[in-house]
């Protein structure tokens, strides 16, 4: 009777898991298949091709068009993640402790999340290029007087502050919820023993939050590695290319441009390594978690 | 047994919702039978005109009906579509590169045998030849559409100052001298967006370079070093001209500022004119050929087809349907509806009025003085638009040779398929003129 039980319920979890696995299956793994099969062409994205063999993958690696967006999106992922997870933690800090109108200053900075990339970038756009100059220009700062999206050296900075401004909310969301699993217990011992501030947060919350702070870290890189929105928005991979990143380069030449094989091996490699990037910075995040 | 039959229905919907999903619509009469031809152009600012001759269609026919889409970024919705095997009745694209590749890909039927073809003006005929990769039997596109680049300028503030038409280069930069010293910004630039560095390269290259540089380096008879070095040179001059820090506007901010009078003239297409008056409909402009030559015989007005109808192939059942809506399409007074609305030179002959910020390009125009923009063969993945906001960006001395360097390599790299099919088949074909597309 029991075992009979069992097996009705094994039944009912493969019916819910079935259509989802297919869905996937279809949507999913079937695209990235056929995009892999693709890499191996010199397909435009319509037409009549040919297979070519290993040569989008050999040209991947000669092309300084390609290398370039690989170091510009690693050195924006890297700033950006390492930014937004340093103040997030500090606003999550500041918005679980006892202050007055929590909940409401946690919904004001949760707005950045709910708003659409490409609108923030636009009206970031029109500040870059209108206010903060005109600001510069009256105080007579000479690095604000002009555009920073303007100039090859300066851009990123510009979408590193869109990107973090945006990506700040929802990491802020998850140290907050990190926050409140942390007893208070844990922190009535430590002040018995006279641990306070710095050493606190070092010694006590941050050791117990450490799952979240994972999720952070993989949930941030891989977003800011993915970065397409903003640049879109703010640049369009200009001043001289500076700010062409991975997806972006991947769209626009794999979509508009006729380069639908050889952006197939790009997004292909760009999977792997984001793979890999995730499951290193798992593994690594996992050893050190603490548990109660 | 009952649950396994339970999931078997389950995937049987599941799958039968996915076919639905899949297959599309491959419906070609509408619910009342009627024969639906289905146009997809690309020139989102022009969907009112095109909904009025849609509706004007529709209205005049019983057994077809005309549906006419013009979404935002077409070219990427169209080929998306083509990935997926969805092909509309007839496209409306611009003369370009893309234009070369569908046709490269076997994409568009021969329309040869269509009448309207011999109202065409001669030079936008060889302008669509031209973008032929290997030349081609037979017809494949009908240019619809033309547009002018060349200088945009303030007729109210050149007759207020009394400064005249530029013939030469020379000329031209006297005259941005001279407006420089009446306190009046000469150039105006929106360089964020990349595309717009194209504006003047392109009326610069029809002036200065071989109309069929690009045929003449894939059949390895040219480089492109030699042929763009002044090209480039007079590119850069340009900037003394403009505003400070061009590439931190984009073109509305270009486009809004020469309508506001900031500037005295516009390096852009006529194209441009519709978003300029847009921000004032008041404003007065005229436009002038880009003298980039010394030698004022030597000067060309920049035209190319702008919007050119190509059937897709496979389309033979409906044929008769689609020569319908082109002839409906070439009729003069709906040519006119989309020039009223649209600055835009018509490719059919024949007496239209022409916008008047034409006047001072039209004796080119009646004459026969064009030629096409050069980058209608640049391959857009090579994004030489990108390369050029570079070069204009580079301030080192040998800022020119690295340019054209990278020019010569990178078009070498994207066009390796290309350059090695021309190649196998002008060594198949002798006979041919290895210098492609003759031009007059």
């Amino acid at each position: 009777m029991k075992s009979k039980g069992a097996q009705e319920r094994k039944r009912t979890f493969l019916l819910i898991t079935i259509p989802v696995v297919v869905l996937f299956f279809c949507f999913n793994t079937l695209p990235l298949i056929r995009g892999f099969l693709y890499s191996f062409t010199n397909f435009k994205g319509y037409g009549s091709y040919e297979w070519v063999g290993l040569r989008n993958y050999t040209d991947l690696f000669g092309d300084a068009r390609v290398g370039k967006s690989y170091l510009f999106t690693f050195k924006y992922a890297l700033v950006g993640t390492i930014l937004t997870n340093v103040i997030s933690l500090i606003l999550a800090l500041g918005l679980n402790s006892k202050i007055r109108a929590k909940s409401a200053l946690r919904g004001v900075y949760f707005i950045p999340n709910v708003l659409g990339g490409l609108v923030i970038g636009y009206i970031f756009s029109f500040i870059f290029t209108y206010v903060i100059p005109a600001v510069g220009q009256k105080l007579g700062i000479g690095a604000l007087s002009s555009s920073i999206l303007a100039s090859a050296g300066t851009a990123w900075i510009g979408i590193v502050i869109v990107g973090c401004w945006q990506a700040i909310a929802m990491n802020t969301i998850i140290y907050i919820s990190g926050l409140q699993t942390v007893p208070e217990d844990v922190y009535e011992a430590g002040s018995l023993d006279g641990v306070t501030g710095w050493k606190k947060f070092k010694y006590l919350t941050f050791p117990l939050i450490i799952p979240f702070f994972s999720t952070n870290m993989v949930l941030s890189m891989k977003n800011f590695l993915m970065v397409f929105d903003q640049i879109m928005a703010l640049t369009k991979g200009g001043p001289s290319q500076s700010t062409e990143s991975i997806s972006y380069l991947i769209y626009q030449n794999g979509m508009s441009g006729g380069q639908f094989g050889f952006q197939s091996a790009n997004a292909f490699v760009f999977f792997v390594m984001i793979v890999a990037i995730s499951v290193f910075q798992m593994t690594v995040t996992n050893k050190k978690e603490e548990q109660l | 047994m009952r649950t396994h039959r339970k999931a078997a229905g389950l995937l049987a919907m599941s799958a039968a919702a996915m076919a639905v999903l899949l297959s599309g619509c491959g419906t070609e009469k509408s619910a009342d039978n009627k024969t639906v031809v289905e146009i997809v152009q690309y020139k989102p600012e022009a969907v009112k005109a095109f909904e009025a001759l849609e509706e004007k269609f529709n209205a005049t026919h019983d057994d077809i009906e005309l549906k006419i889409d013009s979404p935002n970024d077409a070219m990427t919705i169209l080929k998306t579509r083509f990935i997926r095997e969805d092909y509309p009745d007839i496209i409306g694209i611009g003369g370009d590169i893309n234009y070369s590749n569908f046709l490269d890909s076997d994409m568009l039927m021969d329309i040869s045998d269509y009448e309207g073809l011999s109202d065409i003006k001669e030079s936008y005929l060889r302008n669509a030849e031209e973008l032929e990769f290997i030349p081609m039997d037979g017809v494949y596109t009908v240019p619809y559409m033309a547009n002018a680049a060349g200088v945009l300028y303030n007729r109210d503030i050149f007759e207020e100052h009394g400064w005249t038409i530029p013939e030469t280069l020379d000329e031209f930069y006297a005259l941005c001298e001279e407006i420089q010293k009446a306190g009046i910004q000469p150039l105006y630039f929106g360089y964020k967006d990349t595309w717009t560095c194209l504006a003047p390269w392109n009326a610069i290259c029809v002036d200065v370079a071989d109309s069929d540089i690009c045929s003449q380096v894939n059949a390895g008879s040219a480089t492109f070093a030699e042929a763009y070095r002044p090209v480039a040179e007079i590119t850069k001059s340009l900037l003394q001209y403009a505003q400070e820090d061009p590439v931190a506007y984009s073109y509305n901010d270009a486009c809004t500022a020469f309508a506001r009078g900031e500037s005295a003239m516009y390096v852009i297409g006529s194209y441009a004119v519709p978003q300029i008056r847009s921000v004032n409909p008041d404003l007065n402009i005229d436009s002038f050929v880009f003298p980039g030559s010394n030698n004022a015989d030597e000067n060309l007005l920049n035209s190319g087809n702008d919007l050119q109808w190509s059937v897709m192939a496979g389309k033979e059942d409906k044929k008769e349907a689609i020569y319908t809506v082109l002839d409906f399409l070439f009729e003069d007074e709906n040519i006119q509806t989309y020039l009223d609305d649209q600055s835009a030179v018509p490719c059919k002959k024949g007496d239209f009025e022409l916008p008047s910020m034409l006047d001072g390009m039209k004796e080119y125009i009646e004459n026969d003085r064009m030629a096409d923009y050069q980058d209608h063969h640049y391959p857009s993945e090579m994004s030489v638009d990108a390369m050029i906001q570079t070069y204009l960006l580079d301030d080192s001395e040998n800022a020119l040779d690295t340019f054209l360097e990278r020019f010569d390599t990178e078009w070498a790299r994207y066009n390796r398929d290309l350059i090695a099919k021309v190649r196998k088949y002008y060594e198949e074909h002798p006979d041919s003129n290895s210098e492609g597309g003759e031009n007059a």
